[in-house]
């Protein structure tokens, strides 16, 4: 039975190209129309121009967008990577009742629409009398993030063997002493990753801020109004600079995962050595 | 021994708090409005009722919001499944540089949605690019009215969610013993015997994930219907915001996001009873 030979995947493989080029094509074209002399987003262009980029630049709305994203992504990101590392630790090395309860409910961020838990908040805040505005934002933003920080670090921290931290009390060091200085260098890789994972979370975050960022603005509203009232190319400008924004973000979060596993691998031959 | 354990079981209460505080909380406080006649902490007495669900089904411009959100995710869905399907199969089976393709995937879906819906918006205008395209070839003699139609929405709720449909399609079928496979074709079947009969019916805890992943924002999206989408178009998230920031009624805004609410949590308790929990978690990854 030899006649059936593994098929060549040609179609598939045209299948997949074309896939990609549609995952990308509609990016592009923005890209290009940023540096486009006409008002209008129709081919053939009009000639090259890097006018958009100043008008984007003098315009004092998306410069504060700018700003009060990365202070909220900041926050956010810092808070819940604490309060996320911590959590995890006690659930994977400590909790034993009510784990699939609790794990059941830290999954709720990930997969409930994002307009439930944005209004919830909201009348949750409104209800106590408090005002709307960057603090919530930051509040609701470290909400979500702590199950994506509890996502990726759970993996790690299953992996790792509570005997280095009951080594290290036999041998005298504090509790305190057994997690800043022996848990906490194993677990800084997945540290930093899920800090990384949890600032463009709340970088890209829309819904939940549209309804809880009151009359502040951040970059995804900023860029939400645009589109509602007439576009310019201004939009695509911002675009540009987030996707290169973004590219470099995701090129950090591969860099630092390469320089742990060279220092792991370092580590390791000095060892055995 | 035990006293470490009991340590380390200490470190979940700040989360646990903060996460109790800032998110189940205010799920229990519009739990409260949804089954209650007015605003609370108002001074005014509030009473019991159910009257803010009845009036889902009492008025038919919700039941046609409710109906057409459906319709729509469920669109969405089922065309991201047959778009992603061949693409997760061949990055499973048919390739070795299945790893850097499923990262270059990734890009994209990192990029800030409203930035993608914005390209749909110049692809699908009146002058836009695919009109130009159409025109050219002349497949078309004027311009089609896209944007602002439901198809648009669709359109742009596709694009925008296919990447969460890949890869944990992606994930299981790399799972899927070749053995299998190659048994079954020297034994005599077909190659789309085998396809539907194994591969497929192998992958369905994949379809199913990425079902979650993309049947449940679909449902519960907000600026894709406001930015793509027409008077025709109005879609659940759309409704409750016009709820909170134009009519002011609460109590019925929080009884149709309750209910969104619910639904999702309706169908991750069923998935993680047939695939458990676990598998999700372990599906989910950069």
């Amino acid at each position: 039975m030899k006649n059936k030979k593994p098929a060549k995947p040609v179609f598939l493989a045209i299948y997949t190209a074309l896939f990609f080029v549609y995952m990308f094509a509609p990016l592009v074209i923005i890209f290009i129309f940023a540096f486009n002399k006409g008002q209008g987003y129709y081919f053939p262009l009009q000639g090259f121009t890097l006018n958009w980029f100043n008008e984007f630049f003098s315009d004092n709305m998306a410069l504060k967008a700018i700003k009060n994203s990365l202070l909220i992504a900041v926050a956010s990101a810092t808070i819940s990577t604490l309060l996320g590392t911590f959590l995890t630790l006690g659930v994977v090395k400590g909790v034993k009742r009510f784990r699939t309860g609790l794990l059941t409910m830290l999954m709720l961020p990930v997969l409930m629409p994002s307009l439930t838990i944005g209004i919830s908040i909201l009348v949750f805040f409104r209800t106590i009398y408090i005002p709307l505005g960057i603090p919530v934002v930051i509040l609701a933003h470290v909400s979500i993030s702590i199950s994506y920080v509890f996502l990726i670090m759970m993996g790690r921290i299953e992996g790792i063997d509570l005997e280095v931290q009951e080594a290290a009390i036999d041998l005298g060091a504090g509790w305190i002493a057994s997690l800043k200085d022996i848990l906490f260098p194993i677990l800084l890789p997945a540290i930093t990753a899920g800090w990384l994972f949890s600032f463009m979370i709340s970088w890209n975050e829309f819904i939940i801020t549209y309804f809880l960022i009151g009359t502040e603005v951040t970059l995804p509203i900023y860029i939400f109004s645009q589109l509602r009232f007439g576009i310019s190319p201004k939009v695509n400008v911002i675009s540009l600079l987030i996707t290169l924004f973004t590219l470099t973000m995701i090129a950090l979060l591969f860099a630092v995962r390469k320089f742990f596993a060279r220092r792991r691998r370092a580590m390791d031959s000095y060892l055995s050595s | 021994m035990s006293n470490i354990a009991k340590n380390n079981k200490n470190l979940i209460y700040p989360g646990l708090l903060w996460f109790g505080i800032f998110f189940m909380l205010p799920l229990a406080v519009i739990f409260l409005y949804s089954f209650t006649t007015d605003y609370i902490f108002s001074g005014r007495s509030i009473d019991f009722t159910f009257s803010n669900f009845l009036l889902i089904f009492q008025k038919k411009h919700y039941l046609i919001i409710l109906w057409r959100s459906l319709k729509i995710s469920f669109i969405t869905t089922v065309l991201s499944i047959l778009f992603s399907y061949p693409v997760a199969y061949f990055l499973a089976k048919k390739t070795s540089l299945d790893r850097v393709l499923i990262v270059v995937l990734m890009i994209p879906f990192w990029v800030n949605y409203l930035i993608r819906i914005f390209a749909w918006k110049l692809l699908l205008s009146e002058n836009g690019v695919i009109n130009q395209f159409l025109l050219f070839i002349g497949f078309i003699d004027k311009p089609l009215q896209m944007l602002y139609t439901q198809t648009a929405v669709v359109f742009g709720l596709v694009y925008t969610y296919t990447p969460m449909m890949v890869l944990p399609l992606y994930a299981t079928i790399l799972k899927i013993d070749s053995s299998l496979t190659e048994a079954a074709l020297d034994l005599g079947a077909s190659r789309t015997g085998v396809f539907f009969d194994i591969t497929f019916k192998l992958s369905l805890t994949g379809i199913f994930a990425g079902t979650l992943l993309v049947f449940i924002p679909a449902l519960g999206s907000f600026a894709i219907p406001a930015i793509l989408g027409g008077t025709d178009s109005v879609m659940i998230g759309n409704m409750v915001e016009n709820q909170f920031f134009h009519v002011g009624n609460w109590n019925f805004g929080s009884a149709f996001t309750l209910a969104l609410g619910a639904l999702s949590i309706a169908m991750i308790l069923f998935y993680s009873k047939i695939f458990g929990l676990e598998s999700i978690y372990k599906n989910k990854n950069i």
